[in-house]
């Protein structure tokens, strides 16, 4: 009886804090999107403008996020009947973003016009660990395009 | 070339669909599926537990662990059984064997092989014979009706179907289909409790042409709990409340008296001999704990 309490409590809980959660990221992910909008994240292995003219520098971003109490039920639930887990989705969703919005970040304070050639990575951290952690690690990485000092002016009146 | 990032489309990777929604739908399904077939399987398995032969019941060695700390009941609680249990038409391989725990737990209980164990500290809280006889009876009717076997069979159905069921899946999920898989079982618990009430109000009825032990016996039952009781689906027995209800409409059927004037009969009073050895043990149950370090 108890038990049951205690896991309604804890369902509640999960659901209220991990929404609030989600809601506010999502919130956050459009807002830095619309920002960092300026610098292109492709995934085409060839650098798009002359070598030259541009300084060339790895960037990533990493982020690790945890499932919640009740997410991790509702998937259980969808392990048992199949079907889209769409409590994880929205997770890796925002797990993605994020990693390429903190790769892009990291771009812009090298002063890079643009990152080609990105790719992720996706690990699950709780491997081993039954279901005490859960939680999903995300990296994005690739090479960001920084002008040269000559360049910049070059660029700059491209742009004007 | 021009390169361009665009606004992401919401709701392609992921679903729009409210979380709370899926949530009830999948909780509902698994509450759902457990609760179905455990019902479909425990009625089969009902139909088929009556006609264990009683024979075997009673060669389960659960003697051994009765006897463990029952003591010497009185030739009239012995006779009492006997003459209750004569009442009752049980089938004629079945036999009522009385068993006297001193102990202040308040209880009573039937189980494999005939048996039904009294202990003292129920026996101290009864006012009346008629309310003895109530309990008596509906001990009795449990094993009339072959509700240990049954209950047993029950019990074991769940582990096996549950560690089929959920030796792969999540904790959470075990925790979930357990519950309303005992939920379940409770349901028939209190199904059974009715009908051993219906039983022993018939057995009062015969004796004393009232039932005002069954509602004395719940009264002293609702003394005990002290007025609160959980919701009725979590408890393996019914509301006490819904027990006195049951066993005055009963009583009115059967006997054509209404209940209000029923409600003054005089309830048979206890033997003073047998309320003077309830009290020695007691006194000697005091003595032996105060004796024991």
């Amino acid at each position: 009886m108890v038990d049951l309490i205690i896991f309604i409590v804890l369902l509640f809980l999960g659901y209220g804090f991990g929404r609030a959660a989600e809601a506010s990221h999502y919130k956050s992910i459009r807002k830095r999107e619309r920002f960092l909008n300026r610098i292109p994240a492709i995934a085409s292995r060839i650098p798009p403008y002359g070598e030259p003219n541009f300084d060339s520098q790895l960037v990533s971003g990493n982020v690790v996020i945890s499932v919640d109490y009740f997410k991790r039920f509702s998937a259980t639930l969808r392990n048992f009947f199949g079907g889209r887990v769409t409590s994880y989705e929205s997770l890796l969703d925002r797990a993605r973003r994020e990693a390429v919005l903190r790769m892009k970040q990291e771009a812009r304070s090298l002063g890079a016009t643009m990152v080609f050639n990105i790719k992720f990575e996706t690990a699950s951290i709780h491997k081993g660990n039954g279901n005490t952690i859960g939680s999903i690690e995300v990296l994005a990485y690739g090479t960001a395009l920084i002008p040269n000092n000559i360049e910049v002016a070059h660029t700059a009146n491209l742009m004007r | 070339m021009q390169y361009t990032n665009p606004q992401i489309p919401e709701g392609i990777n992921t679903s729009e669909s409210h979380p709370l929604k899926e949530f009830f739908i999948l909780t509902g399904g698994v509450i759902a599926i457990v609760v179905i077939s455990f019902y479909l399987l425990i009625v089969t398995v009902d139909f088929f537990a009556d006609k264990i032969p009683f024979a075997w019941e009673q060669s389960i060695p659960l003697e051994s662990l009765l006897e463990s700390d029952t003591a010497e009941a009185p030739a009239y609680l012995e006779r009492l059984t006997q003459q209750v249990a004569a009442d009752m038409a049980l089938p004629q391989d079945m036999q009522v064997t009385l068993h006297y725990v001193n102990s202040d737990t308040v209880n009573a209980f039937a189980t494999l092989g005939g048996h039904m164990v009294l202990h003292r500290g129920l026996l101290e809280k009864l006012r009346s014979e008629d309310e003895l006889v109530m309990v008596i009876a509906h001990e009795i009717a449990h094993l009339k009706y072959r509700h240990p076997i049954s209950a047993a069979s029950h019990s074991l159905l769940a582990m096996m179907v549950l560690s089929l069921f959920t030796s792969s899946a999540d904790d959470i999920l075990n925790r979930l289909m357990g519950t309303s898989g005992l939920l379940t079982l409770m349901k028939f618990s209190r199904d059974y409790e009715h009908r051993a009430d219906a039983a022993a109000v018939d057995v009062l009825l015969g004796r004393y042409g009232h039932a005002q032990g069954a509602v004395g016996l719940f009264e002293v039952f609702k003394a005990e709990r002290g007025g609160s009781e959980p919701l009725e689906f979590l408890n393996t027995h019914p509301l006490t409340e819904r027990r006195i209800q049951r066993a005055l409409e009963l009583a009115e059927k059967q006997s054509g008296l209404p209940a209000e004037q029923s409600a003054d009969k005089k309830m048979q009073p206890l033997p003073a001999e047998f309320t003077r050895w309830l009290a020695a043990q007691s006194a000697s149950q005091a003595l032996d704990k105060s004796t024991t370090p």
